[in-house]
């Protein structure tokens, strides 16, 4: 029973995933791929909650659908589109195909590879507390936690510097 | 499989699925309930008696004004993008029952067990912010656009202060669990989180006041100089679910601020669930208070006021309160 609740979550969130990701490449107006884009996100989020990851999930939408993607609406403001103007322009299908092509040997080698090399698959995830993994970034992992926050840092400098080089010219 | 694996699945998916049609009907009286005491206090403020002909002292005006919203015809304006028009008022409201799900109204009286329920509020309260956007999008309109344009820099800019006075609060009390942070407090108010931690609750209720989109800070809806903002063309239970949406996220907001600082269901002499109802509806009759107290601020000095004040403030009282833990640990 639960193993085939399980299993139909999977391939309904996956299909949300996908569908979401088809939707953002193939929609004509920009803001209706980002609406594409969020559903991706939110499926995402949804297996993380699968694979017993809720804080990994909560942080996704928190992140993604809270700060990312009202990030790059504001940023499809500044286009100036039209609300119904549709941004793409016409579909030329020997692109398509090569486009479609092209993404399908990555995910071809991806899933090739997650097969035969994939670690075993463990029977049920175990729920890791969020203390738990605050530990483990301080403890085991505080390199690469501490590289991030001077990543971050350097990217907020640059962007303080940006706006500040654009006002001079006045 | 057999009886004993349904068993093990089904009280957890019990609890949720009976506690999320509870909270929606909780959600929906509360809308009926704060619209006629938002009318109420509006009136006795301007000095007029508000609305009083519906039933005595006019208790079913609210009654009265969800038929008028269901009754009217839902119009999609001229040239306007009809999925995402449409999709705005569902994503505004669509997150809202899932936010209260984590809320411990009583010592028993949750939807869900959960260890991160703090985030998971948190993390769906962003969808009010999207909803707003893509209103304002689909519109196909000026006023709604500058709006949507409003809503965006604001909440960006006042999630960021509000995460910060949650956080002293999570730090403080070492765990993210509403229920463990409500029951760490004692029963009197000076036990409370508020009598420690004063300034982020100031910050969090004033950040939250923003995040809700409530006067003084409803520069996303302005009637004086946009219309409406972003409702501007909705009509009918469009505007309806939208109002409904703000109405819960008060709530939602109140309920946060009572689990965190005030003490959750903890109270004098008996404590229990209507502690926990009782200072959330002071919470949000305050907000309502402020509504009808308070001019709506300028753009620019909502902006300054979060930038200059509430982030550097929230900064410090998050790095002070990490030090007395470290300290006092």
């Amino acid at each position: 029973m639960r193993e085939l609740v399980v299993q139909v979550s999977f391939a309904l969130y996956a299909a949300l995933t996908l569908g979401g990701a088809v939707w953002a490449v193939t929609a004509k107006s920009l803001v209706r791929a980002l609406l594409g884009l969020t559903l991706s996100l939110m499926g995402v989020a949804a297996l993380y909650v699968l694979i017993a990851a809720p804080l990994v999930a909560l942080m996704q939408i928190l992140i993604y659908v809270g700060a990312v993607v009202v990030l790059i609406f504001f940023a499809i403001m500044l286009t100036r589109a039209q609300a119904e103007q549709e941004e793409a322009g016409a579909r030329d299908a020997g692109r398509t195909l090569r486009a479609g092509a092209a993404g399908l040997v990555v995910a071809g080698l991806l899933a090739a590879a997650c097969l035969r090399h994939g670690p075993k698959i463990a029977g049920t995830a175990v729920e890791v507390p969020p203390s738990d993994i605050g530990a483990a970034f301080l403890g085991p992992y505080v390199l690469g936690f501490e590289v991030i926050s001077v990543v971050l840092f350097a990217a907020m400098a640059g962007a303080v510097v940006l706006a500040f080089e654009r006002r001079k010219p006045r | 499989m057999n009886g004993s694996s349904l068993a093990a699945v089904a009280p957890e998916l019990l609890r949720l699925g009976v506690g999320l049609l509870a909270l929606v009907g909780f959600i929906a009286a509360n809308g009926m309930l704060l619209l006629y005491v938002e009318r109420k206090v509006a009136g006795h403020v301007q000095r007029r008696p508000g609305p009083f002909e519906v039933g005595p002292h006019g208790l079913l005006q609210a009654f009265a004004d969800a038929g008028k919203l269901v009754g009217k015809q839902l119009a999609t304006p001229a040239g306007a993008d009809g999925l995402l028009f449409w999709a705005a008022p569902l994503m505004a409201f669509m997150p809202v029952p899932l936010m209260f799900i984590a809320i411990p109204f009583g010592e028993n009286l949750f939807g869900l067990q959960t260890n991160l329920g703090l985030v998971l509020i948190l993390s769906f309260a962003g969808f009010n912010v999207l909803a707003l956007c893509l209103a304002g999008w689909g519109s196909n309109n000026k006023w709604s656009l500058l709006g949507a344009a409003r809503a965006v820099s604001q909440a960006v800019a006042y999630e960021i202060p509000l995460l910060l006075s949650v956080l002293a609060v999570a730090l403080m009390c070492g765990s993210l669990d509403l229920r463990q942070l409500a029951g760490s407090q004692g029963g009197w108010p000076w036990q409370w989180n508020v009598a420690v931690q004063p300034l982020a609750f100031f910050i969090y209720f004033v950040c939250a006041v923003a995040e809700t989109n409530r006067a003084p800070f409803d520069l996303a809806e302005a009637e004086s100089e946009l219309t409406a903002g972003v409702h501007t063309e909705y009509s009918g239970m469009g505007n309806g679910i939208f109002f409904l949406a703000e109405y819960a996220n008060m709530i939602v907001v109140g309920c946060v601020a009572t689990a965190l600082f005030l003490g959750g269901s903890q109270g004098p002499f008996a404590p229990g669930p209507w502690w926990f109802l009782a200072k959330m509806y002071l919470l949000v009759t305050l907000v309502i208070f402020m509504r009808w107290t308070y001019p709506r601020v300028r753009f620019d000095q909502l902006l300054n006021l979060n930038w200059r004040w509430l982030m550097p403030l929230a900064l410090v009282n998050l790095l002070a309160t990490a030090l007395a833990v470290k300290l006092a640990g």
